[in-house]
């Protein structure tokens, strides 16, 4: 009669009954490396749950308790504490102000053809050029593998496009030689899902936007303008 | 979900590594149940859903994450270390804690999910998304990978 160790496991746990439980326990019972086996599982299962508890049993931090007792309304409105809370959170969007014109646009997400990262000689390739060119945030197609984040116009008046896709994200400007990349990120998956959001690289480009921007995001009129004129 | 909140404080730690990015990882999981609240089904288990959320929230960020992660790891070994004379206590800690961080992260959450958070097979292969057979043995692997680890500092 042999038991598996998945069983032993499950016995140990309390997870079997019956005849099964009975086979096992008896196998136990007869065999001292077995039950010094079971010892062992329970011997760590209450190490494990002992090392953990001081995290439960100490008092939930007032960030984390506020989310579920304070009204919803106060967190827009609260600009200080909404500032502090984004200080107190890597993850939590930094570029709130700068997508706002753009997000009516960007609800239509998302994506474009396969991307490449582009890297050849600090200007995007060829093909990536031309998504940078062309798509417009408000006409991107789901399914492809990069998508423009947003487009906005930095400190100097160049037209810069933050983009994003499994073969690596970034931002580009342009300049008279092409689409200059000023930052390369990771880029994030390109599941063809009902709703993306964006990666922590993705927060991490847009941020870095802000910083560059001179202005809020393009909205859809003032991102076909700047198409229409090439970008420049 | 207030009188959740400690026990997922703790499965958030014990996914994250320590507590500090166990809670970040428990607020995102809070606002995402709270964005999502009306996908919730009256009459099914609160816990559950929370726990799904933030093992999805984890497991994505994880896969998003991991080359950063490595590219700091040196330097954070090393600050803990050069740190302010941690007592025993934290030193006894971290030998759970840095086993735990070299368990793949399926192995972690079926460890975490049943010894710590005392769900049955069942229930925890329901949260990780898996048939109970799969949680079984990624529990015994988990299991065993800890106590090859730990052994020696009972």
């Amino acid at each position: 009669m042999t038991v598996t160790r998945e069983e032993l496991a499950a016995f140990a746990d309390g997870e079997l009954t019956g005849e099964r439980a009975a086979r096992v326990a008896a196998a136990v019972a007869a065999d001292p490396a077995l039950a010094g086996e079971v010892e062992a599982h329970r011997a760590l299962r209450a190490r494990l749950a002992d090392h953990y508890a001081p995290v439960a049993a100490a008092p939930v931090p007032d960030r984390l308790a506020a989310l579920l007792t304070r009204p919803r309304e106060a967190e827009v409105v609260d600009f200080a504490e909404a500032k502090e809370r984004r200080e107190t959170r890597r993850t939590i969007p930094r570029w709130g102000w700068i997508v706002g014109p753009a997000l009516a646009a960007s609800l239509a997400l998302v994506l474009l053809l396969p991307g490449s990262g582009g890297n050849g000689a600090g200007y995007a390739d060829p093909q990536l050029a031309a998504v940078l060119d062309s798509r417009l945030v408000a006409e991107q197609v789901p399914g492809a593998d990069t998508r423009v984040l947003l487009s906005f116009r930095a400190q100097g008046g160049e037209f810069c496009r933050v983009f994003s896709g499994e073969g690596g994200g970034g931002i580009a400007c342009r300049d008279g030689d092409g689409w200059r990349l000023e930052a390369l990120g990771e880029g994030s998956a390109g599941a063809a899902t009902d709703y993306r959001m964006a990666g922590a690289s993705d927060a991490d480009l847009l941020a870095r936007a802000q910083d560059m921007a001179q202005g809020p995001a393009l909205d859809a009129e003032a991102e076909a303008e700047a198409k229409a004129n090439g970008w420049r | 979900m207030l009188d959740l909140l400690p026990r997922l404080r703790r499965f958030a730690a014990g996914l994250a590594g320590n507590p500090a990015d166990g809670d970040d990882l428990c607020q995102m999981s809070l606002e995402r149940a709270l964005a999502n609240r009306s996908r919730w089904q009256e009459g099914t288990r609160l816990d559950s859903w929370m726990y799904r959320i933030m093992r999805n929230i984890w497991i994505d960020e994880g896969r998003a994450g991991t080359r950063r992660r490595q590219t700091f790891v040196d330097e954070e070994a090393g600050a803990r270390q050069g740190g302010d004379g941690a007592q025993e206590a934290a030193v006894e800690l971290s030998y759970v804690d840095r086993a735990m961080q070299k368990l793949p992260p399926d192995q972690r959450e079926a460890v975490l999910l049943v010894m710590v958070e005392g769900y049955a097979y069942k229930e925890a292969a329901e949260i990780a998304g898996c048939p109970v057979g799969t949680l079984n043995s990624r529990l015994v692997r988990g299991r065993d990978a800890l106590m090859a680890m730990l052994g020696e500092t009972q």
